[in-house]
């Protein structure tokens, strides 16, 4: 039990209050991959099946990660909301980190949010695929450079945190703003929406430099830009009440 | 032309409200009474389509069927929103259902055991 328990224990104390949040819509190719991965040095993972038909939740049953799955697809905001409040609910919960399941992100990125979240003593982290020096040109290819950085121009959520990079899906809440963040966008827009959230509130939020791995599989599911009218109109008609 | 003010101030009005209140008690009352209104004028245009007409010239319309047909434009639109504005709201209540059948239904895996109490079972 001693030797075994050993590597478990350093690895747990570490992270075990760390919760990674990975919605799932039909990733089946990869997602047990990137899930195992994680879990190599997060404990705490849960993935948010949305309704896939390619067998992916079977794919994530095959791993340690826990699965919760939407019987009808929502859309993607709508699973984070859903793996935030199942990450909430469990014991000793601190920290809430919402990762792509398609391989763009990478663990390491997330370990120095964490670190970053720590020292300067912010509530919330969203990475950013602009802050490191030189990495622009490195990373992103030019046209998705530019819809973002004409999206993050654009809105005035944005502007207002100061943030280089408003669509960033790599994000760490503490506690406090996790249990404040209620996502009613179910689809690409909740990525506004958790901005402009963060922007009315008297959280502290901060950016941290990542870089993203676009492979040929996460280009070809990526966001197009026509989807950008679909975020504005559903964001201009979520003015209204109730 | 008093049409376009109308017409425009319409529309200008049903945004509004749709935006700031679409599902209260007072607006559920107005839409209710616009479509008996519908319903009544619509009844009275086919009984008297000369005062369509007459309706027109007042407003400065040229003639009793494009009065008809802007108005339906207005009430077509009232209509999109209130389907849209319907049909978010139901979706809602659709993600609230199922986010709860899917925590109720979670899957968490075996807590991870250490080799040596494995091993112990496997000598039983």
């Amino acid at each position: 039990m001693v030797n075994s328990g050993a590597p478990y224990l350093a690895r747990n104390r570490s992270f075990s209050d760390v919760w990674l949040i990975i919605p799932v819509y039909n990733e089946a190719p990869v997602v047990a991959g990137v899930v195992t991965e994680a879990l190599r040095t997060f404990p705490n993972v849960v993935c948010v099946d949305d309704g896939s038909r390619d067998g992916s939740a079977e794919s994530v049953a095959s791993t340690r990660a826990h699965l919760v799955r939407h019987p009808v697809n929502l859309g993607q905001g709508a699973a984070i909301q859903t793996g935030l409040r199942y990450a909430l609910s469990q014991p000793g919960a601190e920290r809430f980190v919402t990762f792509d399941a398609d391989g763009q992100h990478r663990v390491e990125d997330v370990v120095t949010m964490l670190a970053v979240a720590r020292a300067r003593n912010a509530d919330v982290v969203l990475g950013s695929r602009f802050l490191r020096p030189g990495g622009e040109r490195l990373d992103v290819p030019w046209t998705k450079r530019l819809v973002l950085r004409t999206a993050a121009a654009l809105s005035p959520t944005a502007r207002r945190l100061r943030l280089s990079d408003a669509h960033n899906g790599l994000r760490l809440f503490n506690r406090a703003a996790a249990a404040r963040v209620n996502i009613t966008m179910n689809g690409m827009a909740h990525a506004s929406e958790i901005t402009g959230f963060l922007a009315r509130s008297d959280l502290r939020v901060i950016e941290s430099p990542v870089s993203i791995r676009y492979t040929d599989y996460s280009r070809a599911k990526g966001q197009s830009l026509m989807n950008g009218v679909n975020i504005l109109f559903d964001l201009s008609m979520n003015r209204e009440k109730g | 032309m008093l049409i376009q003010f109308i017409l425009i101030s319409a529309v200008v009005v049903l945004l509004a409200v749709f935006m700031r209140s679409w599902n209260t008690t007072r607006t559920r009352a107005w839409k209710r009474i616009a479509f008996l209104g519908f319903c009544f004028v619509n009844a009275y245009a086919v009984l008297r389509p000369g005062d369509t007409t007459r309706a027109a010239h007042l407003l400065g319309v040229g003639r009793g069927t494009d009065l008809v047909l802007y108005l339906l434009v207005v009430g077509v639109t009232a209509l999109a929103l209130n389907t849209y504005l319907r049909f978010r709201a139901m979706e809602r209540r659709l993600t609230e259902l199922a986010r709860d059948a899917a925590l109720r239904t979670a899957h968490r895996p075996e807590p991870e055991r250490p080799l040596a109490a494995v091993e112990g079972e496997r000598s039983q």
